[in-house]
């Protein structure tokens, strides 16, 4: 069985006044266990709004949300549930930091669950561990990390949590090539270790394709393609028509293709490349 | 986004209204509150409260979007009308129970606050959402610069006031964002008793005042980049010119406070 599904899923901004916006127009959803899910799209394509709704922050103007089968807006304890199955990391998250330590601020998601003393020392010392949030930095005031470490000490403030499916908003934007790399590398690692279900939103094609297991390309308040990597860099054409990028690498061999020479057409990372054309060589064509 | 450069309050349009001289509509606006408490029988107060019906009319806001700003202040009505039929012992008496004296003229003025208060509310929304905050403060600085020689000066007032409306909208979202960044963390908003809610606030208020004074350095960094040093020989963009609406506008009023005068000499009072 699928862990999440939207049935037909509408929302609608500011319902009744001049400046209504149809945010999510009925979009069917269904995410594995375990998978890796990029979600991308040209800005206001909805990808925010559409993440909002799986811990129920935002209520369905039409249609339903089901996490583990279950409609999260049932009961008052199915939307409980799903606040803490769920986790969701917003964008900029560094701005959400209040508490005097580190320490403290990673483990207020734990202390809202009402977990015992014990197990929250050991989640928030699990997180921090995970993020590379060093014992040092535990004991000091949120207030006095660099950007880079406050980023990774927000995200490790919902890791604690330990949801089932965790969810991050943008979480490499603002950041350098390094940063980037590192959020990324902690977050498959995440994945691979708990078998978690994982959901990032990008910008970033290259980014996207490294880590990802699927893909799910967002599209003016629509689902426009949830597919695998392979498969959704098929269609490199279409997604370039609706404003996306593709990574670098994939716009080459689309030209090369234009040009004639038989590739492959799901090439989107370096190393793919490379075999590709060393499968050419072998067969004699001049490249 | 549209939703940053407005106010909540303010519904875009193109009626005559919203096309009218703000400084005019500032004025008009004080001048029929002012009337509204010269009103002292229903029929002058029924003849203003036609007029503020035709304005509505005229300005294309929907009528529920006008009712909407009425329902803050329930509380406040509510509580007039009660003390005022309990207190005022004028009239036929109605109800005479133990320590409880209704009379008619408690009823009728309890009715009266009630349709006063509403007309009041409604005509300064009435401004709001036909006038954009730039144009209002704007309007404000107009109206008030014969004030310059005055320390500070009136500039700095008005963009003190246009900076803070313009960053309402900005705080009411970044509230709404940490609001759900700690939900999403398992913060509980919703229940408990006051002391606990208002802890609850905590993880909210810290980072908005941190981010509030974060934009506020920014903002002067910036507004400082770009040359601004107060009024002195700044020019405007925008001009105001009093146009014929003005004129029928100030008419309009002029007739209704005719016959709010009028009708208050020819019938009896109630208040
Ligand atoms: N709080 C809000 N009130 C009104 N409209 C909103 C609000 N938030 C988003 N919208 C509108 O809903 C649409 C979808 O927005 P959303 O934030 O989901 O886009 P997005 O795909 O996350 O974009 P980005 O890549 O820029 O983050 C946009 O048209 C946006 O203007
Ligand atoms: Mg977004």
């Amino acid at each position: 069985m699928s862990i999440l599904k939207t049935d037909n899923l509408t929302y609608k901004y500011s319902v009744g006044t001049p400046f209504e916006v149809t945010a999510l127009d009925s979009v069917n959803l269904e995410v594995e266990k375990g998978e890796l899910v990029a979600v991308i799209g040209h800005t206001g394509s909805g990808k925010s709004t559409l993440i909002q709704h799986f811990n129920g922050l935002l209520k369905p103007t039409e249609g339903s949300v089901l996490v583990d089968g279950q409609d999260i807006w049932e009961s008052k304890k199915t939307l409980r549930d799903a606040r803490f199955k769920v986790g969701l990391c917003f964008q900029y998250p560094e701005y959400q930091l209040f508490e005097e330590t580190v320490f403290a601020d990673i483990a207020f998601g734990p202390k809202n669950m009402k977990l015992s003393d014990e197990e929250i020392k050991e989640r928030v010392m699990r997180a921090a561990e995970f993020t590379g949030v060093t014992k040092e930095m535990l004991e000091k005031s949120p207030f006095d990390l660099s950007g880079g470490e406050k980023r990774r000490v927000a995200i490790a403030g919902v890791m604690a949590m330990e949801p089932e499916i965790l969810i991050l908003d943008e979480p490499t934007s603002g950041l350098d090539p390094k940063g980037r790399d590192t959020i990324l590398r902690l977050i498959r690692d995440y994945r691979d270790n708990t078998g978690s279900t994982v959901m990032i939103v990008s910008h970033s094609m290259e980014d996207v394709a490294k880590i990802a297991t699927k893909v799910l390309v967002m599209n003016r308040a629509t689902v426009m393609s949830y597919d695998t990597v392979p498969e959704t860099y098929r269609h490199a054409e279409e997604l370039l028509s609706v404003g996306l990028d593709v990574p670098q690498i994939t716009k080459i061999f689309m030209d090369l293709k234009r040009r004639g020479l038989p590739v492959r057409d799901d090439v989107y990372t370096v190393e793919q490349a490379v075999a590709e054309i060393d499968r050419l060589r072998k067969e004699g064509v001049n490249v | 986004m549209i939703k940053d450069i407005t106010i909540g309050q303010f519904f875009p349009g193109d009626s005559v209204i919203h096309r009218m001289d703000p400084r005019m509509k500032l004025i008009l606006t004080i001048v029929y509150i002012v009337i509204i408490f010269l009103c002292k029988n229903f029929w002058a107060l029924g003849f203003m409260l036609l007029s503020l019906v035709i304005m509505c009319a005229l300005s294309g806001v929907p009528a529920k979007v006008i009712l909407k700003s009425i329902k803050p202040i329930a509380i406040i009505i509510t509580f007039t009308a009660i003390l005022n039929i309990f207190y005022v012992r004028t009239g036929e008496p109605l109800l005479d129970w133990h320590f409880i004296h209704i009379t008619t003229g408690g009823v009728f003025t309890a009715i009266f606050m009630i349709i006063r208060i509403c007309a009041l509310v409604v005509a300064s929304s009435l401004l709001t959402y036909t006038t954009s905050p730039t144009q209002i403060t704007d309007g404000i600085e107009r109206l008030f610069s014969p004030l310059k020689f005055m320390r500070g000066g009136v500039h700095t007032l008005a963009m003190m006031m246009t900076i803070a409306l313009r960053f309402i909208p900005t705080l009411i979202d970044e509230f709404e964002k940490i609001t759900n960044a700690q939900k999403a963390r398992g913060a509980d908003l919703e229940t408990g008793n006051l002391v606990e809610r208002a802890k609850a606030l905590i993880p909210v208020l810290v980072p908005l005042f941190i981010t509030s004074f974060r934009r506020a350095y920014e903002l002067a960094f910036a507004m400082e980049c770009r040359c601004y040093h107060g009024a002195e020989g700044r020019t405007r963009m925008k001009i105001m010119k009093y146009s014929k609406l003005d004129v029928f506008g100030f008419l309009f009023i002029l007739i209704a406070t005719g016959g709010v005068i009028a009708l208050n000499m020819f019938f009896r009072h109630v208040v």
